[in-house]
């Protein structure tokens, strides 16, 4: 979907902190050598096993070679052989990879294949083997062994990168545009796996260089021709330098070594974060940062309630002034904005609006789950008075399922699936009744499942051995087993069939009924919502634009987005041309100022593009977040002709439902 | 169930027989022959008149003298038997000998080493990727990092250095002390001691600088798990915080590095093969790495049996033991 292509982030402390490792090392390495006499320091003219001084900066060896001038010629052949070994792995990698991912089929299937297979060859057991046969096998030999074994990794990595590319809009675009796919694949795709080539080819030379040395210090490679960081240790090792305490004569180029694997290290973990921004969340400044934001949120909502008005007696739920923000990379996100109102004991209150509008987010604020990037900025939530938003953890924990409930969204996901689901109930069941005899408890479980038509042997299951629907009642089962007095039920019915989701449907309100809870529905079909529910919230945008008895809304909404909503429903009496509301939902980041509505209203005025509609009661019972009021009193006729060609313009052919669905 | 474990137990030979087969055939492609080499050799140091006849003899009794089809129909039949041929160097004696002498010192060793990076390292993890950790646990992470990024066995200098060399409190070489245990009677105890002596810092490194991939890994684990929508409901279940993170976060995010330790298990011949060097310890590793300088082929390639067939059997322990662990999936 996105248009522009993935932006790239600031650089990040790691990169740089890699770049700055290796460049110095390198650096070093280029420099030095400008200074010293090469021949003359390596031919073991010195007196063998000198310490430190200030001829041989380092000491010299066992035989008599000066170790500074050693470690100046080691340490770039071994960066040397790590990069050419990465270079073969990933060039080769990144042929199979792309050619896999832009031409799926035999290639692909060959690729998985030799993948999957190395993975189960220890690659060591394979060059030991392979090298040892060898006689004088030169470097870049072994650099193309190690590499053979390495590339099928780099091959899926860039696969699967190339397969979500290729997706992507541009592409089509480009590709609907007639360029060739060879063309599209070196204009539109490469460029864009570059980054992960980069951190691909920083992961090769890293595997390079360790493999190498291993077999360096094995022994494995020519000891005589060649001079590396690797064949030092080889040499301590083969003359005993550690028990002779020469530590000046292992420690460098092992710090050498530990510096080059860390540089590598921070290098790809920087360019992890460069290529996928969200990682940088997890940082610890970033944690740190945002358990601050929790705990001032938290204060404030604290302070906030002390001076609060007093709870509403008849209400059992009662939402003030909800907000909450997510803050995203690009800034803050508005999903839920001053959002209130009030459900008393045994109603239904229907909660609808787009995708995006912000339900679940609100909802999930409501039980104050929201995790970061979501933050509940201010607001109050009360439960029987109780603020649901400001009091202690615990105390708040223990409301939890017992008074108010939650049938999330993603019901399907919502159970743990490596535990059985009676065991899902049973431990919620004894945090907050205590232990109970075996008895009791498999009656609660029993008498659970049976409030939502399941039979008691699902608890003995696993939720992979469930159907959906099965699932979507065993998450209800859990959030109704012990009569809490409030029910969040977030789309409990998405994603199933019709007939399934009415019995599921049947079932939440007889549940209800039975005992006598209160209920929030959330949704966004507004035809199957009626039905159901007593009061009726409009979410657009984050605010609750109306919020009345479902008659009333379905008479005369005030609101003229809740009015085109209602216009676009078939009903019996009305069988008519469904029209969608032109035009889209605004983007919440970067809200502009004014109502949220009024690039898709009707009745818009020079008023509403500057200031933000107040929420008010022009009718007892009734809330409404519109400019046409309080001057009118009710929602004049939707100008519906004019909209017509505007529809057409925009593309969205009207529909006329049959009568068989209308009616339904 | 059944016909899985057929499946499944074919496919383990599959995989032990192309890996050993593309070991024995590959390095044959290249020129040269480790027997004359070494023959070669010994010429320049103690010289043999009769040089043609004695290469025609050594070629003969490890069987190199045979087409290599035959040679590699010989190597599987040995293979079965256990039998893999004798060392060059030390010649009568036999591969299977010097490896079997080795083998248990590398798995008590690695599966002591391995266990206890493991143990500490997911602990370590956890903690890290648990939302109420204390702040300054954060820190860690770059230092797990940077130590889980090193190859672990370069610590050993750093090690026998600190503790054999300069401070003299631990042997810094070898698996145990005889001349020790024979002076205290021969008892026991007295091996033991002295063999858990000799393993501490072999041990030591394996755990200080084994625990960085465990913890990142079992971290990085965590945090994917407690994004799960599971996590949330569990929340509003109103269960406490530290049965959340012990029976939903820690439990399930357990799940795939278990695979993870099966395999570092099954490489545990091969890993070591540098540990046990810096330590002159006397397992596989060490055999394998006198091998190499003194280019006693026969010997490097039974032990690359030993790997591919160690880290097959983790393959396929993993995947006998995994629908046992997580009841989502089954034998089929
Ligand atoms: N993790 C997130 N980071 C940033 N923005 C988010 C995140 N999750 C949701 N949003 C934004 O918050 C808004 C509200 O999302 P929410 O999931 O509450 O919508 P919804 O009304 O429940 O939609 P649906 O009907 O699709 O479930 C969306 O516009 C979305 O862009
Ligand atoms: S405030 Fe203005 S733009 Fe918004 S809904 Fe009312 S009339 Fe339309
Ligand atoms: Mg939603």
């Amino acid at each position: 979907m996105t248009k522009k292509r993935a932006k790239p982030s600031k650089l990040n402390t790691e990169l740089i902190l890699g770049a700055a490792i290796l460049g110095a090392i390198i650096l070093f390495s280029l420099i030095t050598p400008i200074f010293i006499d090469k021949d003359d320091s390596l031919l073991g003219k010195f007196p063998p096993n000198v310490k430190p001084n200030s001829v041989n900066l380092l000491g010299t060896d066992l035989q008599g070679r000066d170790i500074f001038t050693t470690l100046v010629y080691a340490a770039p052949q071994t960066l040397q052989v790590g990069v050419v070994t990465g270079l073969i792995s990933l060039s080769f990698g990144t042929l199979m990879g792309v050619l896999a991912g832009f031409f799926p089929g035999r290639i692909d299937d060959i690729v998985r294949f030799i993948s999957d297979g190395l993975v189960a060859i220890p690659a060591i057991a394979f060059l030991m083997v392979f090298v040892a046969r060898m006689q004088n096998p030169s470097i870049y030999v072994i650099a193309l062994s190690i590499a053979c074994l390495t590339w099928p990794g780099s091959a899926r990595a860039i696969r699967s990168q190339v397969l979500t590319l290729r997706e992507r809009q541009y592409i089509s675009i480009a590709r609907s545009n007639g360029q060739k796919e060879l063309e599209v694949l070196f204009r539109e795709v490469m460029p864009n796996v570059f980054p992960l080539l980069l951190a691909q080819f920083i992961g090769a030379v890293n595997g390079g260089i360790g493999t190498a040395m291993a077999l360096e210090v094995l022994g494995l490679v020519p000891t005589r021709r060649f001079l590396s960081l690797g064949l030092m240790i080889f040499w301590v090792q083969r003359m005993g330098g550690v028990l002779r305490g020469m530590w000046y004569w292992w420690g460098p180029p092992i710090l050498l070594i530990a510096l080059i694997f860390a540089g590598l290290l921070f290098l790809s973990s920087g360019m992890n974060v460069f290529v996928n921004p969200r990682l940088a969340g997890y940082g610890a400044a970033a944690k740190r940062r945002t358990a601050a934001r929790i705990k001032e949120f938290l204060a404030a909502r604290r302070a906030a309630a002390k001076g609060m008005e007093p709870p509403d007696e008849d209400a059992i739920l009662e939402v003030r002034n909800l907000n909450v923000v997510y803050e995203t990379v690009e800034g803050p996100v508005k999903a839920v904005n001053d959002v209130s109102f009030s459900i008393k004991p045994g109603e239904r209150m229907g909660l609808i609006g787009e995708s995006g509008s912000g339900k679940t987010t609100a909802a999930t604020a409501m039980m104050r789950l929201s995790r970061p990037p979501a933050f509940i900025t201010h607001g109050q939530v009360l439960l029987e008075g109780r603020d649901l938003m400001s009091i202690p953890d615990e105390e708040l924990r223990r409301l939890r399922l017992k008074e108010i409930a939650m049938v999330p969204q993603a019901s399907m996901n919502a159970l743990n699936p490596v535990m059985r689901i009676g065991d899902q109930i049973k431990d919620a069941l004894i945090v907050h009744e205590g232990r109970m005899s075996r008895a009791a408890m498999e009656k609660r479980i029993a008498e659970a499942f049976g409030m939502v038509d399941l039979p008691a042997d699902v608890g003995k299951q696993y939720p992979h051995q469930l159907s959906g629907g099965m699932k979507q009642r065993a998450t209800m089962a859990i959030a109704v087993a012990l009569r809490p007095k409030v029910i969040l039920a977030d789309e409990p019915t998405s994603a199933l069939d019709v007939v399934v989701q009415k019995r599921v449907m049947m079932t939440l309100m007889r549940l209800q009924r039975d005992l006598g809870a209160a209920v929030m529905l959330i949704g966004h079909d507004i035809g199957l919502m009626t039905q159901f529910v007593d009061n009726l919230g409009v979410l657009y945008a984050g605010r609750l634009v109306e919020w009345a008895p479902v008659e009333d809304i379905l008479n005369d909404a005030l609101h003229p987005y809740s009015r085109m909503l209602i216009e676009s429903l078939p009903t019996l009496t009305r069988k008519k041309a469904l029209i969608g509301i032109p035009g889209m939902p605004p983007q919440l980041l970067n809200l502009p100022p004014g109502c949220p509505f009024a690039p898709r209203c009707p009745f818009v005025m020079d008023r509403c593009r500057e200031e933000m509609p107040e929420v008010q009661s022009p009718q007892p019972g009734r809330q409404v977040a519109c400019h046409l009021y309080p001057s009118h009193t009710a929602l004049p006729p939707l100008p519906i002709r004019d909209l017509i060609p505007e529809v057409l313009a925009e593309g969205l052919v009207p529909q006329v439902l049959p009568d068989a669905v209308a009616g339904d | 169930m059944q016909r899985y474990l057929v499946r499944r137990i074919l496919q383990f030979f599959l995989i032990v027989f192309i890996a050993n087969s593309l070991t024995f055939i590959v390095p044959r492609l290249v020129p040269g022959d480790p027997i004359t080499e070494f023959l070669n050799n010994q010429q320049l140091l103690n010289p043999n008149p009769e040089f043609e006849t004695w290469v025609a003899d050594y070629k003969a009794k490890f069987g190199t003298d045979r087409p290599l089809w035959e040679q590699y129909l010989n190597f599987w039949a040995g293979a079965v038997r256990g039998d893999f041929g004798y060392s060059i160097i030390s010649f009568p004696q036999t591969v299977m000998h010097r490896i079997g002498v080795a083998l248990p010192w590398t798995i008590g060793l690695v599966s002591v080493g391995t266990l206890l990076a493991f143990l500490f390292g997911t602990s370590m993890g956890a903690l890290l990727g648990w939302p109420d950790s204390p702040q300054m646990f954060q820190w860690f992470v770059p230092v797990l990092m940077v130590i889980g990024g090193i190859p672990f066995w370069l610590f050993s200098f750093v090690v026998i250095w600190i503790f054999a060399v300069e401070l003299g409190i631990l042997p810094p070489a070898g698996g145990i002390n005889m001349l020790d245990v024979l002076i205290q009677g021969d008892t026991l105890q007295a091996r033991v001691v002295s063999i858990a002596q000799h393993a501490a810092l072999p041990i030591f490194v394996f755990v200080l600088f084994g625990v960085g991939g465990w913890g990142l890994t079992m971290r990085a684990n965590l945090i994917m798990t407690l994004g799960e929508d599971y996590i949330l409901f569990a929340h509003a279940k109103g269960l406490p915080e530290s049965r959340i993170f012990l029976r939903y976060g820690v439990r399930n995010a357990l799940l795939p590095v278990l695979t993870a330790l099966a395999m570092a298990i099954g490489g545990i011949i091969g890993g070591s093969t540098l540990l046990e060097t810096a330590f002159s310890y006397p397992g596989v590793g060490s055999v394998v790495g006198a091998a190499i300088q003194q280019r006693d082929y026969f010997v490097i390639s039974g032990a690359a049996f030993f790997m591919i067939l160690s880290s097959a059997l983790a393959l396929l322990l993993v995947d006998l033991m995994y629908p046992l662990i997580d009841p989502r999936v089954r034998y089929q």
